[in-house]
């Protein structure tokens, strides 16, 4: 019987969420092509973390070599390589992450297996993977058939599937290192922590988020005073911290911070994925975006289909008026 | 025949299409419409990227190209803000141009490389408070005094007059000329020299990001080192100037008017009354139609004219057509713009009100609509 | 130094409203306004500013239609010395395996110390041209870079992680590397640019000329084969609040002092 490998994914002594959504999901789809789930930890002294996983997976293959302490494509590329042909998983998952994006095309490649990218669902009709994924910032998704394999890769978006502990001991398998040289030709150096900003926008009550649609630096002053009004601080998405006008203390989003605030009202943010990962579960969100079809209105309770250069400076009057 | 911009024309389009939208701001336009300043950081921005100074040769650190490129540039700023995009295309405007044309080597180093860098700006002052549109007689003297001109007067409405570095003046050099258009030349003159005075107008109708203003001269002391050209022949200098200059205003209006029918046009897809979008209204929709083939006819008569002038075939009454269309068509389009929009057009935060107030000036400037018609019928009459 | 940048001509569609076209496939391109990838202008940029700090030169490579070649303009005018397109009919369809491919079969006969892409494109979002072309290249590569240091054969590289974080990591070159955006600020175009590239050629080669087969590109090339785009089903719909900015305001005032937030 063959079976569908899950990558873990860990950082810091921390095994990332990802993990524990790709296990349910692989779980769920194991059960439905008969085969096994088997999740794969690389890793230097990381049996406890094997411990856990072995809670989600039947089984664990579990590498451990002083080269894969932290996350290295092409340590973890000779390493999956070789599993995977010795095992021939019908399917592998990747988190379609930082480390994923890294891994998972150069892995397929050199394995010539077909691989789909930040799937948020998967199902496979007959032999044949089918994949959903979006397009154009979220605003559409495709549904797409892999190119028949015998055994297909897959990174997966964060947050896709929710994770669910099942009621499993799965047993852990202890494969040796194939790395005997040292790899040559990449070196994980260190991590770089941003430098530390001012404000904490995790712990605020009350965010202004602002997007893309905020146009130009010089509005700035005019969403801070709408921030300052509400008593909140200013947050932003992505294209905000790329032009400097934010630190990058101030992204909401996969590749910035998670935060749950009372109040998140989004000001010409579209809404993808990985802003949207950051912010949807804020206990009320208000969104103002110009285009009525923009995804962030299928994550606010309320929507404004307007200019928010006439929104906000009106909310903020309004907010005023009110306090006195 | 070909009625195409070519490939090269289409990434000039392209580059400052993509600068405006980046840079002038619907809140900076509505900002310098308030304060009526002249921008002068996007002006400098906007000149290191070559916008400025299209149809300057090379060798004086322009681009080198001709008017009808210039024109999509100056059509492409209007689009975008009709005033922030005025202010920008006429920063250098006529000096280069004259010193080019009758300036000595000399007068064309000095001042044409800074002018094309944006590190100056520069004003033309022909207009008296007396005479307009009618230059054949100035009220300001020059008188010569060793080896130097001696000028007093006043000028009225000169685009840029506070801001600029390098002003070119018409004067009177010869009282008893006849007819007196005979007896005029034109001077450079550096700001701040003694004697020389600008005064900012405020509260023009439109383009007020583009300053205007008046010159008081007075015992002015010129070297005789700053004629332009030969003496008394500045009334034909200046002639030759307005041919130039009322194809860019030409292509001014078609970018205003473009940009107001762009944004009545979006807006009648996304406005809703009785339950659908208002262009599903005949009365709206046909209106955008007749926007949109006034601008097109004006927008080939512009580029006509400025085809003909980079032939060096300078059609006074192309150029005229142009102006006088355009100049209306820019009316037309803004005022339905406006009224696209209903009650909202009639707000500033709205903009098509800032177009309609800017695109009057087109009508105006550089010689009025019925200076452009006086010259249509003046050369068919010869013809026909 | 010899940088090669590999870009797309995309839609931008982050501010237009998108609609699904007769096949069901794709989406309709009227109307769109197409221009470089959004990474691939920041990896443009990086190249260019690699080029004017240590020499070398910079080459830009599309693959795509004869209309790409806009795209490709504005790399010369920003900067690139040359440019390549790779146009062939038998190219359509082709996914982002099959276009690493194209791009790999090409690059392998020129010479560079360095290759740039986006990390994505903001079309199709695929996230894997840059390493999938190092892996057939046979050279190490590197995702999400968001800073670029050089020392002695190799490339230090800061990667974007999640939650802010970065991790800096060191490949040998010649390397792939794929830009993340905000690693620099891309330059506007200028009429001097506009005139440079004017004068530069676009390199044009076809499916025969970079020695692949039919089979190796296009939908039978590719690994994914679209069956058919929708527009997301929301998982909720927010309560769309109409009138003007005042009503508007007032009605979300109301809405803040019931929960207390005001």
């Amino acid at each position: 019987m063959t079976e569908i490998f899950v990558l873990a994914e860990h950082r810091q002594g921390q095994i990332r969420d990802i993990t524990f959504e790709m296990l349910t999901k692989g779980k769920e789809l194991a059960e439905k092509t008969n085969t096994d789930l088997t999740a794969v930890l690389l890793g230097k002294d990381v049996k406890e973390h094997a411990k856990t996983i072995s809670e989600y997976a039947k089984k664990v293959f579990l590498v451990e070599d002083a080269k894969l302490e932290n996350f290295n494509s092409e340590a973890y590329q000779k390493v999956l390589s070789n599993l995977t042909k010795e095992h021939k998983p019908l399917l592998t998952m990747i988190g379609h992450t930082s480390f994923g994006v890294d891994l998972a095309p150069s892995l397929a490649a050199a394995l010539k297996l077909p691989l789909a990218t930040d799937c948020i669902d998967l199902a496979f009709e007959g032999e044949t993977l089918v994949i959903t994924r979006q397009m154009y910032g979220g605003k559409v998704n495709v549904k797409a058939k892999v190119r028949k394999s015998e055994s297909y890769i897959v990174t997966v978006r964060q947050a896709a599937f929710a994770a669910q502990k099942p009621n499993i001991s799965g047993e852990t398998m202890e494969v040796s290192s194939p790395l005997t040289e040292e790899t040559t030709e990449k070196r994980f150096i260190e991590y770089v922590s941003p430098p530390p900003g001012g404000v904490d926008i995790t712990a605020a009550e009350v965010l202004v988020g602002i997007g893309r649609g905020i146009k130009d630096e010089s509005n700035m002053p005019m969403v801070e005073e709408l921030a300052k009004a509400l008593g909140g601080v200013l947050a932003c998405s992505r294209p905000i911290v790329d032009k400097g006008w934010l630190s990058t203390d101030r992204q909401v989003g996969s590749s910035g911070k998670t935060v749950k605030p009372k109040l998140y009202i989004a000001l010409g943010i579209s809404g993808a994925f990985q802003h949207v990962l950051g912010m949807k579960n804020s206990d009320l969100i208000i969104a103002v975006n110009k285009d009525s079809n923009a995804p962030i209105f299928s994550f606010a309770d309320y929507g404004v289909v307007d200019d928010l250069f006439k929104i906000a400076p009106a909310l903020k009057d309004k907010i005023q008026e009110l306090k006195g | 025949m070909n009625f195409e911009l070519n490939e090269e024309q289409k990434e000039i389009k392209r580059a400052v299409r993509e600068f405006c939208e980046k840079e002038f701001t619907p809140e900076l336009a509505l900002e310098f419409d308030e304060k009526e300043e002249f921008p002068m950081a996007l002006y400098k921005k906007a000149a290191k990227l070559g916008f400025t100074s299209m149809r300057l040769p090379e060798e004086y650190g322009g681009q080198g190209y001709g008017l009808l490129e210039d024109c999509i540039v100056v059509e492409e700023v209007c689009r975008v803000d009709p005033g922030l995009g005025v202010a920008v295309s006429l920063g250098n405007l006529m000096v280069p141009d004259i010193l080019l044309k009758h300036g000595t080597e000399e007068q064309r180093k000095k001042y044409i490389p800074p002018l094309a860098r944006g590190e100056a700006i520069s004003a033309a002052a022909f207009s008296e408070p007396e005479h307009g549109s009618d230059i054949t007689r100035m009220d300001t003297t020059a008188v010569k005094s060793g080896n130097e001109w001696v000028v007093n007067g006043s000028k009225e409405f000169i685009t840029n007059a506070p801001v600029a570095d390098t002003f070119i003046v018409l004067c009177q050099t010869d009282p008893n000329a006849t007819p007196s258009h005979k007896g005029q030349s034109i001077f450079l003159m550096e700001k701040e020299t003694p004697g020389m005075e600008a005064t900012k107008l405020k509260r023009k109708m439109g383009i007020k990001p583009c300053i205007t203003g008046s010159l008081a001269l007075s015992d002015v002391k010129v070297p005789k080192s700053n004629l332009v050209g030969e003496l008394n022949k500045g009334f034909y200098y200046a002639l030759e100037l307005f041919n130039e200059t009322r194809i860019a205003v030409a292509a001014q209006a078609v970018g205003m008017s473009q940009g107001a029918f762009e944004r009545a046009f979006q807006y009648a897809k996304t406005r809703k009354q009785f339950g659908s979008p208002i262009i599903k209204f005949q009365g709206v929709s046909f209106k955008l139609a007749d926007m949109a083939i006034k601008i097109e006819a004006a927008r080939m008569l512009t580029r006509k004219a400025a085809w003909l002038f980079d032939q060096g075939r300078l059609d006074p009454t192309a150029t005229s057509m142009a102006k006088a269309f355009a100049g209306r068509a820019a009316m037309e389009v803004t005022d339905e713009a406006i009224q696209v929009y209903g009650g909202y057009g009639y707000l500033a935060d709205y903009h098509v009100e800032r177009f309609h107030r800017c695109a009057k000036i087109t009508e105006i400037y550089e010689g009025t609509t019925e200076m452009q018609k006086l010259t249509i019928i003046n050369r068919l009459m010869k013809t026909m | 130094m010899d940088i090669i940048v590999c870009v797309k001509h995309v839609p931008e569609t982050a501010e237009a409203e998108i609609k699904i076209d007769a096949t069901g496939k794709a989406i309709e391109k009227t109307g769109l306004v197409f221009d470089i990838n959004e990474w691939d202008d920041y990896a443009l940029e990086e190249a260019v500013r690699i080029k004017e700090k240590s020499g070398g030169t910079v080459t830009a490579i599309t693959v795509g239609p004869e209309d790409t070649d806009s795209t490709l303009r504005k790399c010369l005018a920003r900067g690139a010395d040359k440019a390549m397109r790779l146009t062939d009919p038998k190219f359509q369809g082709s996914d982002s395996y099959a276009i690493a491919k194209i791009l790999q079969s090409t690059i392998k006969g020129l010479s560079f110390d360095l290759i740039l892409t986006g990390a994505l494109a903001g079309d199709d979002g695929y996230t894997m041209v840059g390493p999938i072309l190092a892996e057939l290249l046979g050279i190490q590569h590197a995702t999400m870079v968001k800073k670029i240091e050089f020392d002695d054969g190799v490339a230090k590289v800061n990667r974007e992680l999640e939650g802010g974080l970065e991790e800096k990591t060191e490949v040998k070159m010649p390397a792939v590397l794929s830009i993340q955006t905000g690693i620099n600020e891309p330059r506007y175009v200028s009429i001097m640019g506009i005139r440079k590239a004017m004068k530069k050629e676009i390199k044009v080669l076809g499916l025969a000329d970079i020695g692949l087969s039919e089979s190796e590109v296009g939908e039978t090339g590719s690994w994914i084969k679209v069956e058919k785009i929708f527009v997301p089903p929301a998982e909720k719909q927010a309560e769309f609040i109409k009138g003007s900015p005042e009503e508007v305001t007032t009605k979300i005032a109301e809405i803040l002092k019931s929960r207390g937030l005001i």
